[in-house]
């Protein structure tokens, strides 16, 4: 497989971002830098607007009718919200991993060829190596590769994530999006997931939501935590968790809400 | 390399630039013009009705004011009399009789179905309750002239065309409407609410009585409003088994004429042309104007049961809690002053009767659904007897004839299935891309909420109406003449709107989890709803089809104006006239001679065979797709 290319993506730096669901403020004046292939985590309790940030990294919240988005989002020079950039050539360069997994009712291989083949790869061979080269990175080839014909709901729900994870791969995307990845799994395929994504940080830029503090403690190097659409405190996760600099993040960590 | 910003996106350089796909922007196109056909349709309905009244009301011999409060309609001879109110009385008398009967049996049906049966009988009941709403209106006409009619002029004195047979019939064509949007919203209360009354020991009944039905009362009233309006639009019922002479007067034993009975009748050329037969739009646009009021207050309540617990009601049940409780407040305070004893209620005294109650109660809702199996019975046992015995191969191979020892339906069984086969062709791309335009496409704006009222109202703009519309548009203005063609587009536009609203059901079914995961993958719109959700929704929207084309071939006021009476073969081009099953039953019926009213039996059996055999294959296509899915 050809190398990737190494340019510098940069990282991508949120300024003042402002999402608005309708008259709802979701995210409020937002501002932070997500860096290259380490893994960024955003915490806090439900409804802090983790996930409607999350979304706006690869504008899937403008799916939603009455969302409006003001402010910077500056990736590779160019700033992502800005209306000449179209949202689907920037989803095949920021891919996104669902809570609950969500594979076509399709083969394995299909699932895993759709993305490759609407953007333009219609080699069979080309094809058949993206997919194996998918399955691996999200390793979960050793499991299916006897069965790349068979339905993809066939498989457990570990097993459905990881196979999104790798059709997310397959589009060659330079950062990754998961919104609360492992919520809908259990704890064996939890740590399955959690191990893949630290080998997902080589090559690619992480940034996960997550409910869970400990997950994030464990995973990631950067941590931000919201609090009704506010950016409350962002830093290295060691500082955040044992050196907390805000009075709430110290609550928060302390269990004292959420 | 955190914080630097490089704005080369100002100077022109900008990687995620939009690709322009022509074809994808080109399918967009096109399936907007198919939303949009909506507002072509609707102004076609409205230009042919105010087009062809104006031109009556132009006439020196009509008076709009004499029109609309004149007495006396007799609209053929030498002094014509244009006073719609005979219509009107006649429209008002078996729509509201019609109402008056299927009202009470549809309701006691309804909730015998929802509170009181069993598994069994419940699943039982719900084919035959759709059978009944299967069976083409011509039939019920059939049945209401040539079986119930002798029956009330044997016992009742009634004159040859009266009221009240196509009353009583017609009764039991709408009964299936209230009966199935009655039972959906008796099963959607609460169970809770049930729970709640029960436990207070409340019988079944009881419950069923004071707590389900108020409950349900929005959709109550508004199955009665959809009733009514079907009623208020129907044709073959009262063309056959009512009468075609005009009279004021509320007499059900009586003949009368309905709205819809007096354009049948210009379509049928009972009338010289003239001034008569530009009436007859005049006609159509007052009825028109009725069941779209109706169709609206419908509308209204069912937007009221969608709003249910919103602000505006449970402000007013506050309201009025607050004002029973002051009322009855004073009063306690008084009685409990002179008199601490409260009195023991003692429930043992009146559960004997409370459970006889019930129990008669239950017998009696348990009759309403028995009347409407009776009547199925009734009407299909009655057809067979006159029918069956002139089944045979002569009768499936020869041609229409005025012998009727020799006459046959070959050509007329070939001109309903080139009739349907064309509807199909026009209307099926037109109905799923308008369906796919609203349902993936469509912005939530002005626009868009005007397609969907248009579209709403056009499934309930009476058939007879289109029938006008299609004379006008198709035959006259387009030039197609009175041939298959016309007809097929006739039909289409009438179907249109029930295969739009299940397609648009069956996409709504996809999980939106698909479109998501497409969508994250960076596939567009059109890739996404090509690839994800149509696939998925073919079945549903086949079966939508079958079944709307199965209402389709039974359906005569569209192509009264269009079918052939004299044609004597199958039509060779889309240009020929056509003979199509309903037609010939309609004229087969009227005719005075028994032998061909036995015809007219033979054929209806035809028909229902070829119903039950599409309505079977669109059983087959949902149980084969619901075994399938892995979803």
């Amino acid at each position: 497989m050809e190398s990737k290319e190494k340019m510098d993506n940069g990282a991508l730096v949120i300024s003042n971002l402002n999402v608005y669901y309708s008259d709802i403020l979701a995210v409020n004046k937002v501002s932070l830098s997500i860096p290259k292939n380490k893994v960024t985590s955003f915490i806090g309790p439900s409804g802090c607007g983790k996930s409607t940030l999350l979304r706006a990294l690869n504008r899937m919240n403008e799916e939603i009718i009455g969302c409006r988005m003001e402010g910077e989002i500056i990736w590779k020079g160019i700033n992502i919200l800005d209306s000449k950039v179209d949202p689907v050539a920037l989803r095949s360069k920021i891919g996104m991993v669902f809570q609950k997994p969500n594979p076509f009712p399709r083969s394995i291989y299909d699932n895993i060829a759709y993305g490759p083949r609407i953007h333009g790869i219609k080699n069979k061979d080309d094809l058949d190596n993206i997919v194996e080269k998918s399955l691996k990175d999200a390793a979960i080839w050793d499991e299916v590769s006897e069965r790349l014909n068979e339905s993809a709901m066939g498989l457990s729900g570990g097993q459905q994530q990881r196979l999104c994870i790798a059709r997310a791969l397959a589009i060659q995307p330079d950062i990754i999006l998961m919104d609360e990845p492992c919520s809908a799994l259990d704890p064996i395929a939890t740590t399955k997931i959690e191990d893949l994504i630290d080998e997902l940080k080589k090559d690619y830029t992480v940034v996960i939501v997550t409910h869970n503090m400990q997950q994030a403690a464990r995973i990631s190097d950067f941590t931000g935590l919201m609090y009704l659409g506010e950016l409350v405190e962002f830093g290295e996760t060691q500082q955040i968790f044992e050196n907390p600099k805000n009075e709430l993040t110290e609550k928060y960590i302390m269990g004292r809400f959420g | 390399m955190l914080g630097k910003v490089n704005r080369a996106y100002l100077n022109g350089d900008n990687p995620f630039r939009k690709k322009v796909d022509l074809k994808e922007g080109l399918i967009v196109r096109l399936i907007f013009i198919a939303a949009s056909l909506a507002i072509i349709v609707s102004l076609a309905i409205l230009y042919t009705l105010v087009d062809g009244s104006i031109e009556f009301f132009l006439s020196p011999k009509v008076s709009i004011l004499q029109f609309f409060t004149g007495t006396k309609w007799t609209p053929s001879g030498t002094d014509p009399s244009f006073g719609i109110l005979p219509l009107l009385s006649g429209t008002v008398l078996i729509a509201g009789g019609s109402i008056l009967i299927a009202t009470p049996l549809g309701v006691g049906a309804a909730l015998y179905l929802t509170q009181f049966a069993n598994k069994k009988i419940s699943s039982m009941a719900k084919p035959i309750i759709e059978l009944l709403a299967g069976i083409p209106s011509i039939v019920y006409g059939f049945f209401a002239l040539i079986t119930i009619s002798p029956i009330l002029r044997e016992y009742f004195g009634a004159s040859y065309f009266n009221a009240a047979s196509a009353i009583i019939v017609m009764a039991v064509m709408i009964l299936p409407i209230i009966v199935s949007v009655s039972d959906d919203s008796m099963r959607a209360v609460p169970r809770e609410l049930k729970e709640g009354s029960l436990a207070m020991g409340a019988t079944k009944w009881e419950t069923a009585i004071k707590v389900v039905m108020p409950a349900a009362s929005s959709g109550i009233i508004a199955s009665i409003l959809l009733g009514l309006a079907r009623a208020l639009g129907e044709t073959m019922v009262v063309a056959l088994a009512a009468g075609n002479v005009a009279r004021l007067t509320l007499n059900p034993l009586s003949q009368v004429q309905t709205m819809t009975a007096y354009i049948a009748q210009v379509a049928t050329g009972d009338i010289p042309p003239g001034l008569a037969v530009s009436a007859a739009f005049a006609v159509g646009l007052v009825l028109f104007a009725i069941t779209y009021i109706i169709n609206y207050l419908a509308g209204l309540v069912v937007i009221r049961i969608q709003n249910a617990g919103g602000t505006a009601s449970n402000k007013n049940k506050k309201l009025n809690i607050k004002k029973a409780f002051n009322k009855s407040n004073t009063k306690l305070t008084s009685t409990l002053k002179n008199n601490l004893e409260v009195k023991k209620i003692q429930s043992e005294n009146t559960l004997g009767f409370r459970h006889k109650k019930g129990k008669l109660g239950v017998v009696l809702v348990a009759s309403c659904l028995a009347v409407a199996i009776i009547f199925l019975g009734f009407l299909m046992f009655s057809i067979l007897e006159q029918g069956m015995s002139g089944i045979n191969i002569n009768f499936l191979t020869s041609y229409p004839s005025s012998n009727p020892r020799i006459a046959g339906i070959y050509p007329v069984i070939i001109g309903s299935i080139y009739l349907i086969g064309l509807s199909m062709i026009f209307s099926l791309p037109v109905s799923v891309g308008a369906a796919v335009y609203l349902t993936e496409f469509a912005k939530d704006n002005a626009y868009t909420r005007v397609l969907r009222r248009l579209i709403q109202n056009l499934a309930g703009v009476p058939s007879i109406v289109f029938g006008l519309v299609g004379l006008i548009v198709f035959v006259r203005i387009f030039g197609f003449g009175t041939s298959v063609l016309s007809g097929s587009l006739t039909l289409s536009l009438m179907i249109m709107p029930i295969i739009i609203v299940t397609t648009e059901e069956a996409l709504k079914g996809i999980p939106k989890s698909f479109r998501e995961a497409a969508r994250g993958l960076g596939a567009t719109k059109w890739q996404t709803v090509r690839h994800h959700v149509i696939p998925y929704a073919l079945p549903g929207t086949l079966t939508g089809t079958i079944l709307a084309l199965s209402r389709a071939i039974g359906e005569t006021a569209p192509i009264l104006f269009i079918a052939s009476v004299f044609a004597k073969t199958a039509p060779d081009s889309i240009f020929d006239g056509f003979l199509a099953l309903p037609v010939t039953i309609f004229f087969w019926t009227r005719h005075p001679k028994v032998e061909f009213q036995n015809l007219a039996a033979s054929t209806i059996i035809i028909l229902l065979i070829i119903l039950f055999t599409l309505n079977l294959f669109a059983i087959i296509i949902r149980q084969r797709s619901q075994a399938n899915r892995d979803w």
